[in-house]
């Protein structure tokens, strides 16, 4: 059985001890937690009264309003709830990439799915795992318990990248299989068409889910640092290469990664989803801390 | 087109370099899996075309970049851009050593020959439209052409006919000319070539920090002309020459015997043993003898002989035995005359044998006569008191003789100056009788009469004081030149007493001879045709034992000769002077034929000149030897002869070291060539290189500016 240790460092594993996890807009959970539920029932906490519309449970109107305006209205009340977060791992061949440095990217993947579980199955919420490549790899449902997050990590350890990419097929998949609302969090480095991934997210936004995408980067993919002559392999195709002079390429490399960058997050935005850069030259921690300290403020 | 430098043309192959590094570095490509490959394609897509065109001109420019470099060091030369018209026109102004030393024999030809060679050649490199002139720059200095020409073709052949027989080189006058030609010249690219065997006696005075002013102001000009020069060597070192012969006296009596001092000059290293030495007699071989000569010195002898027949005689010493043959002989005209008649006028009359003021002249002047010998004097004295001078006392008479004349009425003054107006000679001897009141008034006149210099008073030695000397130096005057020879008597054994201290000695008076006390003893003018001596002491022993003296029987012979034939021709001239001959009225109705040494006859026409003189002249003199004139169709006229000789300064062939012509040349502003293919090089690199060279370098340089403008421009695609 897998242990926590075998993906994360002692020292990792201290910093994010303590670390809480907000979800932004309301869960869908099973059990009373910090988390607000979308399910409105008889919790004390009063949210609003609507108009009854046919179908409503009989025993949730307000008689006393009745009794002041012969109208019907529904009064509903908030619940807290556990979180639902489901981590969606890309385990296509772009993520096997070593980068000059001799850090590979999928590793750094691993590290950050394993510290987000050890977060949340720490503060009591139902943590589940997705690898995919260009269809669904492992599916591993929600759960709160303790020994579910050794089952995560297990599977993390097993996974190897590997296979295209096909990001909104795999996130379409997962919106027919995610029966309850929660906590998508997307950990890839979003090599795929960009138009079709934004679709995709905004079925699952419809949905009612949150989602975080924590984009991937090696550094050498942001600085694009090559200066000789070298011929360039698709990871996930084996008929697709390119031979040229990096340094003539260089600046319009850069111009189109900005471009694609800039898209990305602006898509992102529209459909309320936050987009968190992880590069893989910076500590793991230090990016899960800050995302979170953006996610509280908020 | 041709290249200068074309060894560096294998400098081109570094195009090759560039070309290597783009091959190798397509070749040593690295493979990198890559993951976002869809980004690589959209900035390929956007720019793929442009970069791809951008790379090519990027390798096209790296690889010209060093094409143009090894092009720019190799220095082509368009020729075929020269041929055309306007192109690459230039003047040249040679200056060429003429002097004699260039005949001198050596592997491959004279300095002469190479030096004709060496112009042919560059004549021939110049393009269509150049024009050249020549200035031959031996003494005399002159102009080969009257003007600058473009008929290059016919300058080689001119100087065919040029016999290289000048004096020494004359720089100086040569610069001259040239600062006055080249202002002729048709374009502004203008060259002075200096072509000479650089021997050290031409140049020493420049190589030990001599100036030459003419060449300074050429290179002054706001256009200064490029200074070339270019050395025709010669490898001959050992040369014999005859630099003088010095006759016993100036003129000689028929059937006179006459004594001449030849001095053969052995430069070089070459010791010559039991040489031959002829002397010859208006061409006829008279007498030989053999004499050695050790290197690097001189030999003196002394050889005799006597004339029989009255004229101007050539007397020439020739030697034999060198391989330079053209200093190997000089000659001399000697006058061989009946006699030279001298009046004596003396002043107050002694009783005294020996007392008299002429007395001791009769005896220097006739000294066989007066010892009672059979040998024959060629001057023939008469006396005559100073009172009994009349009408025509003179007519007859060479030269007279005033000693210690107390003064002269205007009458015989008048006389006395048409005396020396024709071309007669006077000797003034001081003494205590002199009226020097009337002496400076009359005679003098304020430096217009027949005294050459005024008088201040007497000078004399107090008993016991050492008596004046006649100051030793080396003497300059003809009459006088025969006391330079240590050999010869010493006129520093005279001693004076008292003496007339001479004054304002200027104009045309120059001192003879001086004393140790600084006053001059002999003062000369000349006036009209005649020249009149001023001695400063008395011509017998009361002030001075110079009467008394051996040495005062030449210096007196000397004297009076020298003016009895101030007028008869030169002993000898020397190559290129004019000749010049003086004719009487009668003599000039009839041209005159000249025969040169070579047996060649020129007809001269007798001109006057402003003064009436009648005379004929002729200027090509250089070759050396003998001249002879008389009047055309006249079979039994007078002939008379000139000697011309070459300047024995040439004679020396020590050539100048490489080094110090290079460091000369270097001061003087020029550039040196020790040869022609040297100076072709220079010529060519200056005349053609900047042109061909010029715009490549800017073409290299504007590669470079696109090389980084691309670098640039294909690193931001």
């Amino acid at each position: 059985m897998a242990k926590l240790s075998d993906l994360l460092t002692a020292e990792d594993l201290v910093q994010l001890t303590g670390l809480p996890l907000f979800a932004r807009t309301v869960m869908e959970g099973f059990s009373t937690g910090l988390h607000a539920s979308p399910h409105k029932g008889s919790s004390v906490e009063f949210r609003q009264h609507r108009p009854y519309v046919q179908g409503d449970e009989i025993k949730r109107l307000d008689w006393k309003i009745f009794g002041r305006s012969d109208r019907f209205y529904i009064r509903e009340f908030d619940e807290e709830t556990n979180l639902r977060a489901t981590i969606l791992l890309d385990s296509s061949g772009s993520m096997a990439y070593r980068g000059t440095k001799g850090t590979i990217k999928y590793e750094h993947a691993r590290k950050l799915a394993a510290a987000l579980a050890y977060v949340l199955t720490g503060q009591q919420d139902a943590v589940g795992l997705v690898t995919f490549d260009d269809k669904l790899r492992d599916f591993i449902p929600c759960r709160t318990k303790t020994s579910h997050l050794h089952h995560i990590l297990d599977t993390l350890q097993r996974s190897q990248p590997g296979g295209e990419t096909s990001l909104a097929t795999v996130l379409k998949n997962l919106a027919s299989r995610l029966k309850r609302r929660g906590l998508l969090m997307l950990i890839s480095d979003c090599f795929d068409d960009a138009e079709r991934l934004l679709q995709a997210v905004g079925v699952l936004r419809k949905q009612g889910h949150e989602i975080i995408v924590f984009q991937l980067w090696d550094r050498d993919e942001l600085d694009f640092p090559f200066s000789r002559w070298a011929r360039f392999e698709n990871m996930e195709k084996t008929d697709d290469a390119l031979l040229l002079d990096p340094a003539a390429i260089r600046q319009r490399y850069l111009q189109v990664l900005k471009t694609f960058r800039e898209d990305l997050v602006e898509g992102l935005r529209r459909h309320h989803a936050d987009l968190v850069p992880i590069i893989t030259d910076e500590p793991l921690t230090e990016a899960v801390k800050a995302y979170l300290a953006l996610r509280m403020r908020q | 087109m041709s290249f200068l430098n074309p060894i560096l043309l294998a400098g081109l192959a570094a195009f090759l370099i560039p070309l290597i590094i783009h091959l190798l570095n397509k070749r040593k490509v690295v493979t990198v899996r890559w993951g976002p490959m869809h980004l690589l394609h959209e900035a390929l897509r956007q720019k793929k075309r442009n970069v791809k065109v951008e790379q090519k001109l990027l390798l096209a420019v790296r690889i010209s970049i060093p094409i143009l470099l090894a092009l720019c060091l190799a220095l082509p030369v368009l020729s075929a851009l020269s041929q055309l018209p306007g192109f690459d026109k230039t003047s040249l102004l040679v200056l060429l050593d003429n002097s004699f030393s260039m005949r001198a024999p050596g592997t491959g030809g004279t300095p002469r020959d190479k030096a004709r060679n060496d112009l042919r050649q560059t004549l021939a490199g110049l393009s269509r439209g150049s024009d050249a002139s020549v200035i031959l720059a031996g003494a005399p200095a002159r102009r080969l052409l009257p003007q600058t020409t473009t008929d290059l073709e016919s300058l080689p052949t001119r100087l065919e006919n040029e016999p290289s027989l000048s004096g020494p080189l004359a720089l100086q006058d040569a610069f001259q000319l040239a600062q006055a030609e080249l202002p002729k010249m048709a374009t502004a690219a203008r060259e002075v070539l200096v072509v000479s065997d650089f021997k050290w006696s031409d140049w020493r005075h420049l190589s030990e920090g001599g100036t030459l002013p003419a060449l300074e102001g050429l290179l002054k000009q706001e256009h200064p002309p490029l200074v070339t020069f270019l050395r025709a060597p010669s490898d001959t070192e050992s040369n014999l020459a005859v630099v003088s012969v010095e006759p016993s006296a100036f003129v000689v009596a028929r059937g006179q015997a006459i004594a001449l001092r030849a001095r053969i000059q052995n430069h070089g290293p070459r010791a010559y043993q039991d040489v031959a030495v002829h002397l010859e007699a208006n061409g006829a071989r008279m007498r030989s003898t053999r004499v050695s000569i050790a290197p690097n010195s001189e030999s003196v002898l002394t050889l005799s002989h006597t004339l029989d027949t009255a004229g101007d005689q050539a007397v020439t010493v020739r030697v034999e035995g060198d391989s330079l043959p053209d200093d190997n002989a000089f000659s001399v005209i000697i006058p061989v005359r009946e006699q030279v008649n001298c009046l004596l006028v003396r002043g107050k009359s002694r009783s005294g044998p020996l007392e008299g003021a002429t007395d001791f002249l009769e005896i220097a002047l006739t000294p066989h006569q007066s010892a009672a010998t059979t040998l024959k004097d060629v001057i023939r004295t008469g006396v005559v008191e100073h009172q009994s001078i009349r009408d025509k006392s003179f007519e007859g008479s060479e030269v007279a003789i005033l000693a210690n004349v107390e003064r002269l009425n205007d009458r015989q003054v008048q006389e006395l100056e048409e005396f020396v107006q024709r071309g007669g000679g006077l000797v003034i001897f001081a003494g205590p009788d002199m009226d020097l009141r009337w002496y400076q008034e009359k005679l003098y006149n304020k430096g217009k009469g027949l005294l050459p210099c005024s008088f201040n008073g007497f000078g004399h030695v107090d008993e016991g004081q050492t008596p004046a000397r006649i100051l030793n130096q080396r003497h300059t005057h003809p009459a006088i030149t025969y006391f330079n020879d240590a050999r010869g008597m010493r006129l520093q054994d005279a001693a004076f007493t008292h003496w007339l201290k001479f004054d304002k000695i200027e104009g045309e008076a120059r001192p003879i001879l001086n004393l140790d006390r600084g006053d001059a003893l002999m003062v000369e003018k000349p006036l009209g045709k005649g020249r009149v001596i001023a001695v400063a002491s008395t011509a017998n022993a009361q002030w001075s034992n110079l009467p008394l003296q051996p040495a005062f029987v030449p210096l007196m012979q000397r004297v009076v000769t020298y003016l009895a034939t101030q007028n008869a021709a030169p002993q000898s001239q020397l190559c290129g002077s004019v000749l010049r001959a003086s004719l009487g009225t009668q003599q000039a109705k009839s041209n005159y034929e000249l025969k040169d040494p070579a047996s060649q006859v020129k007809e001269l026409t007798p001109r006057a000149d402003r003064d009436g003189v009648i005379f004929v002249d002729y200027a090509d003199t250089l070759v050396p030897g003998i001249y002879e004139l008389k009047a055309k169709d006249s079979p039994g006229a007078e002939v008379r002869r000139f000697a011309f000789n070459l300047n024995p300064d040439e004679s020396n062939l020590d050539p100048m070291p490489e080094e110090a012509i290079r460091t000369m040349a270097q001061r003087l502003g020029a550039t040196y060539a020790a040869s022609q293919d040297e100076y072709a090089r220079l010529d060519r690199t200056r005349r053609h290189g900047a042109e061909a060279w010029q715009p490549l370098l800017f073409a290299l340089i504007i590669f470079l500016f696109a090389e980084v403008f691309l670098q640039q421009r294909i690193s931001r695609a």
